[in-house]
């Protein structure tokens, strides 16, 4: 098997970036690690992280500029890119269509055009998801012809060049990995948003019935198995079967979207003494009001149609195929990975 | 009195009740074959001995129905020599080592139980039960010798182990041996003779995890129930492994201040018993003859039903709990299917989830481990797929597509019942409108 010479982590300073950094940083032999990103690296960095910043190599520039991303590439000499870079849920369509689509367009050309052996996407498990249940889902699923909204739609756009681009013949091997959830230290969403609601004294209510089950996926484990996908690709007998693929990725115990929110809560010293249940069709009449009514105030609404049905779907996933073809397992629990988050937010960065 | 109006105020429960007791037609009956004196009186003695369990055998295939009564009342036999304290410590331990060399001889009986001894009648006829385990297969006879055996062994090193009669259970994995001795060998038995019976396929045997959790889901789930009762007859079996994260003594929990620890306590070892779940469905899975199925089935989905019941239950740590009559009719009506079965335990693992409070130190594993089989289920049918997507074809959905068709055999039988109770309903119904119309043309 090839080893892994030199990475370079595009979106590296990211938050997902950073465990990006970890995981590649643990490998024996330690390959050179490269990052691109138009954000400096964090200048103080979580206790959860061990690596060294000063073994770090940064290049700063555009995602979607071509000088940029050839140059980064040509000095870092990596034989492996990972394209992790994608901006936050809830953002102008228009950033959607530049980072994900233009900019994973960008990648693909340069690392094409400076040899790269491998590449690996960060993809979405939204990919499938259309506001529909989705009940243990494989990579059977189809992408829905009608999508969620910009992020999932750009998302899919993005998937579907990188495993297009896949080229055994010139040997350039592509794979797109699918996390659902991703929580960790450095989270800007899921954690920090539930521990918002508690803040705000609203972890009394509950939208929906709570039968739906929903990944979570600790972010060091999505990097584990981006780490593992560039060895299979690297691996002259394994990579046929891995290369052009996508996998989901998750933490392999699908759970109930309160129950997470709830022991997040617990760990923070909230405990609902009484529960306030609002079903689903009270709840999204309630997301229109909210809507109505912080549209003539001028605010942002709390609570909107849509994320009432997020958070009333079933959204989880089958991780057979990865399990199987990368020897992906989950090595951070769900119970641990929370700890790490909260211990994360309680160094108050 | 009581028990009426119990079922009165659970109309589902009691219609389960009037159908079960008079539209449903048993699978078999012991009366279709010619049946000696020996084996009328085994009958007996079963329906002696357990009333419940003796209704299920009777209605089991011809073919396993004598072997499994003669395997129920030898191990019964077997556990009221190590029950009776009055027994002699050494004639003791001699008879449970070589109980299952008496089953070679023609004529054995033992008179020497206490007088008050439940089930001594077991012991007094053993003759009625050695004449028609005689007559059984070879093949039959073997195992109920060699699980005999085992059992009547494992029992005499119970009693001669000193630290576990001293402290009880120490580690998880005592307790899993335990239950091991106590049921697991009875699922190890019982399979294998399910096996040479032809009704499952040879493969089940293979996987000694799956009978184990068989035997193991139902011993653990009575003994987180009887808590109160095994106290007060001076034993337990609860693993201090695990109360000893709450209390110092396990007769603590009865007291009013740590009744919350004693809570967190029993739902630690619901936890630990919803482990084999997973199993018991992929075992039913396996069952293909009806009344082998059934017979499998029933104690499973009382179990389930019982583990919700004592779930975060403060009357487990002060007396008895026991689901209800009509409880018992209704699961015994919808388990016989498969579809019925993943229903029932789908509903239970709701109710364990309604009531388990954040503040429980298992909360997100009990949380975790009910999502862990309601996943597994539907893995089992996969019927919410989109459109253009296959299922996943596999082992337990292959199994249970297979098992589906015998549980399609069961529709007609079902919608039978259903017209058959509909119709007396309607009956009934219709003559005391018409006479209530009687009534009012006469004070008219």
């Amino acid at each position: 098997m090839s080893n892994i010479d030199s990475v370079l982590i595009i979106g590296g300073s990211g938050f997902l970036g950073l465990h990006l950094i970890q995981q590649f940083y643990d490998i024996n032999p330690k390959p050179d690690i490269h990052i691109f990103d138009v954000r400096d690296l964090p200048e103080k960095l979580s206790k959860q992280f061990t690596f060294n910043v000063d073994d770090v190599k940064f290049h700063k520039g555009d995602l979607t500029s071509p000088n940029d991303m050839e140059d980064a590439i040509k000095e870092s000499k990596a034989n492996v890119v990972v394209h992790c870079a994608s901006p936050m849920h809830g953002q102008n369509p228009n950033i959607y269509d530049i980072v994900n689509v233009k900019g994973t367009r960008n990648v693909i050309d340069m690392c094409k055009k400076c040899d790269v052996n491998v590449l690996v996407y960060t993809s979405s498990a939204g990919v499938i998801f259309n506001g529909q249940d989705v009940h243990n889902a494989d990579e059977t699923w189809p992408i829905p012809e009608v999508p969620m909204d910009a992020y999932n739609e750009t998302k899919a756009i993005a998937e579907e060049m990188v495993l297009k681009a896949n080229d055994p013949e010139s040997g350039f091997y592509t794979v797109a990995l699918r996390p659902a959830g991703i929580f960790g230290p450095g989270d800007r969403q899921l954690v920090p948003g539930l521990r918002q609601v508690a803040k705000l004294g609203q972890s009394k209510f509950q939208i929906g019935d709570n039968n739906n089950l929903f990944d979570w996926t600790y972010a060091g484990n999505v990097a584990d198995a981006h780490v593992l996908a560039a060895h299979k690709l690297l691996d002259p007998k394994a990579r046929s079967e891995v290369s052009g693929e996508t996998f989901f990725i998750t933490n392999d115990t699908p759970t109930y979207f309160w129950a997470l929110a709830r022991t997040v809560w617990k760990a923070d010293g909230h405990v609902a003494k009484h529960v306030i249940v609002l079903k689903r069709p009270v709840a999204i009449c309630a997301g229109y009001l909210s809507e109505w009514v912080s549209k003539l105030l001028g605010k942002e609404p709390g609570l909107t149609p849509f994320r009432v049905k997020i958070v009333c779907a079933y959204r989880y996933h089958n991780i057979s195929k990865a399990k199987k073809l990368l020897g992906y397992t989950p090595r951070v629990g769900i119970e641990e990975g929370i700890n790490k988050t909260l211990a994360w937010m309680d160094e108050d960065l | 009195m009581g028990k009426l109006l119990q079922l009165a105020s659970h109309p589902v429960e009691l219609k389960a009740a009037l159908k079960l007791k008079f539209c449903r037609t048993p699978l078999f009956s012991i009366y279709d074959q010619s049946t000696s004196p020996y084996l009328l009186r085994c009958f007996e003695l079963l329906n002696l001995t357990s009333r419940s369990f003796a209704a299920v055998i009777r209605e089991l295939h011809p073919e396993l129905r004598n072997v499994i009564t003669l395997f129920y009342l030898i191990l019964r036999a077997l556990d009221t020599i190590e029950d009776d304290m009055s027994i002699e410590h050494d004639l003791k331990i001699d008879l449970l080592r070589h109980f299952h060399e008496k089953l070679l001889l023609n004529k054995w009986s033992f008179n020497g139980n206490a007088p008050d001894m439940k089930d001594r009648a077991v012991l007094t006829d053993f003759e009625s039960i050695l004449i028609e385990f005689h007559k059984l297969k070879p093949e039959y006879q073997d195992v109920i010798k060699e699980i005999t055996d085992k059992m009547g062994n494992g029992m005499a090193d119970y009693i001669l182990d000193e630290n576990y009669n001293l402290n009880g259970l120490q580690t998880v994995h005592d307790y899993d041996v335990y239950c091991h001795y106590v049921a697991g060998l009875v699922g190890d038995g019982l399979t294998r003779l399910i096996i040479i019976a032809k009704f499952a396929n040879k493969s089940l045997y293979s996987n000694e995890q799956l009978f184990e959790s068989m035997g193991l889901f139902l011993q653990k789930t009575n003994i987180i129930r009887d808590y109160n009762e095994d106290l007060a007859d001076g034993r337990s079996f609860w693993p201090k492994e695990i109360w000893s994260q709450y209390v110092p003594q396990l007769k603590d929990f009865m007291k009013p201040e740590k009744e919350q620890l004693g809570l967190e306590c029993i739902n630690h070892l619901v936890l630990n018993a919803l482990d084999h779940v997973i199993d018991v469905l992929t075992y039913l899975a396996s069952v293909h003859e009806q009344s082998t199925f059934q017979f499998c089935a029933i104690p499973q989905v009382m179990a389930i039903a019982t583990l919700a019941l004592v779930f975060n239950n403060r009357d487990v740590l002060h007396g008895n709990v026991k689901i209800r009559k009509g409880t018992t009719c209704y699961l015994i009506l919808n388990s016989r299917t498969l579809r019925g079965c993943v229903d029932i335990f789908d509903y239970y693992l709701r109710d364990i989830k309604s009531k388990l409070a954040v503040q429980d130190p298992n909360y997100l594993k009990l949380n975790i481990q009910i999502s862990k089989i309601e996943q597994f289920m539907e893995e089992m049918y996969q019927d919410k797929l989109p459109p253009n997507v296959k299922p996943n074809e596999t082992p337990i959905y292959l199994k249970v597509q297979e098992r589906s068709k015998y549980d399609d055999e069961l529709v007609p039988t079902q919608q039978e019942e259903e017209y058959k109770f509909n119709m007396v309903l309607s009956i009934i119904v219709s003559v005391l409108l018409g006479f209530y119309y009687i009534y009012t043309l006469h004070t008219a």
